[in-house]
């Protein structure tokens, strides 16, 4: 490993890359080993930690599942029965998606009551609302995919509201379900959002999120 | 380490990036091994191989290998496939009955019967056999492939392999 690394540094010089990643001063208001109640500026990154295992527990469960109507439920079945671990990674993911609103709701309330959304980090603020909708929208079009009866019909109420948005709710309503009925184009459509466009427009709100972090630094104590 | 620090401070700071280091190995095999399982799995399982009447033993010829096409169910992930295999059935001068996968032992065409030449013959890359299976000519490294056989009340089952 060190022969590795030092073969790389050599070439490419990354200490001072790593330095700035790893290590990183800590402020004494946000150190846990200083201040006690400095654990609840971690919400944030736990949040990012339960995002990462939601990315690597989802590329692998897509290794068996089938976006149909006709093979979803026996796919999601298949995962949890007769593969090594898909019980496991599964759960996983089912809980940390569950988690990961938690955490980041957690996250958002740490900012609003040390009121670190205030000038100069405004922008980072809109930032992070934007994640929290595309969090939100990640556990929306994952709770069709296994497609059993809890699925169907939080997503038959879930569109309904949509539908009720003013003037083109119908019209938004249709385009997310592909259509009048909840059927294959549904399935198909929210398999999609969920795997490609979400995970899309996450990579580039996360890194305007931890782009301004770094540039604005931790905000200062109350 | 050439961050201005406390002589003592260097040891704990030693103790530190080795605890990260060892917890992240630690997350490492803890994800690590089971997503590596996952992904494998279908590779550690074995099919399970029945019967499959094939035919019945009154119609074939003595010598002449008869070609049979069947399918037998296959569990196919969460699915089970219907899937199409064929055979090659012979009835030896012993009496005895012999059956052939037709397929080329070299990449897995199917082969064909020449009843003038009495050969199995492999239309893709010339692979030439025996009545009995065993290799005469070409690239085939080795003789089709047997599959077992029994015979009972006049029919005929095989089994994959």
């Amino acid at each position: 490993m060190g022969r590795i690394y030092q073969f790389l540094d050599e070439r490419l010089n990354l200490t001072p890359l790593l330095r700035d990643i790893t290590d990183h001063p800590v402020p004494d208001h946000a150190n846990v080993l200083k201040t006690r109640s400095a654990f609840i500026y971690c919400f944030g990154g736990i949040a990012f930690f339960i995002i990462l295992l939601q990315a690597l527990s989802g590329v692998f469960l897509m290794l068996y599942y089938s976006p149909t109507p006709e093979d979803a439920h026996a796919s999601v079945t298949y995962i949890q029965n007769e593969t090594a671990f898909g019980a496991l990674l599964q759960g996983l993911h089912r809980v940390g998606a569950s988690a990961a609103v938690i955490m980041v709701l957690l996250h958002m309330l740490r900012v609003f009551f040390t009121g670190s959304y205030k000038n100069p980090r405004e922008l980072n603020w809109v930032v992070g609302v934007f994640l929290l909708l595309i969090v939100l929208a990640f556990g929306f079009t994952g709770y069709l995919l296994p497609w059993d009866q809890k699925a169907y019909w939080a997503t038959t109420v879930g569109l309904n509201m949509v539908a009720n948005v003013p003037l083109i709710g119908d019209f938004l309503a249709s385009a997310l379900r592909g259509g009048n009925e909840m059927g294959t184009l549904t399935l198909l459509r929210f398999f999609v959002i969920h795997v490609m466009f979400l995970p899309a427009l996450l990579a580039i709100f996360l890194a305007a999120h931890f782009f301004m972090l770094r540039r604005q630094g931790i905000s200062r104590p109350l | 380490m050439d961050l201005p620090e406390e002589n003592q401070s260097l040891p704990r700071r030693r103790f530190f990036i080795n605890g990260i280091k060892a917890l992240a190995a630690l997350f490492g095999l803890g994800l690590g091994i089971p997503l590596a399982g996952f992904f494998i799995s279908p590779a550690l399982k074995k099919d399970k191989h029945d019967w499959i009447e094939i035919a019945d033993s009154s119609l074939l010829k003595d010598g002449e290998p008869s070609r049979i096409n069947y399918s037998y169910a296959r569990k196919d992930g969460w699915k089970t496939a219907q899937t199409p295999r064929t055979a090659f059935v012979v009835k030896q001068a012993s009496g005895e009955f012999a059956a052939f996968s037709n397929r080329c032992t070299h990449l897995g065409c199917g082969v064909n019967w020449d009843s003038a030449l009495k050969q199995f013959k492999c239309p893709c890359h010339g692979g030439v056999f025996d009545a009995q299976g065993r290799v005469v000519e070409g690239p085939p490294p080795k003789a089709l492939t047997r599959l077992a056989l029994k015979v009972e009340a006049n029919k005929i089952f095989v089994m994959e392999a």
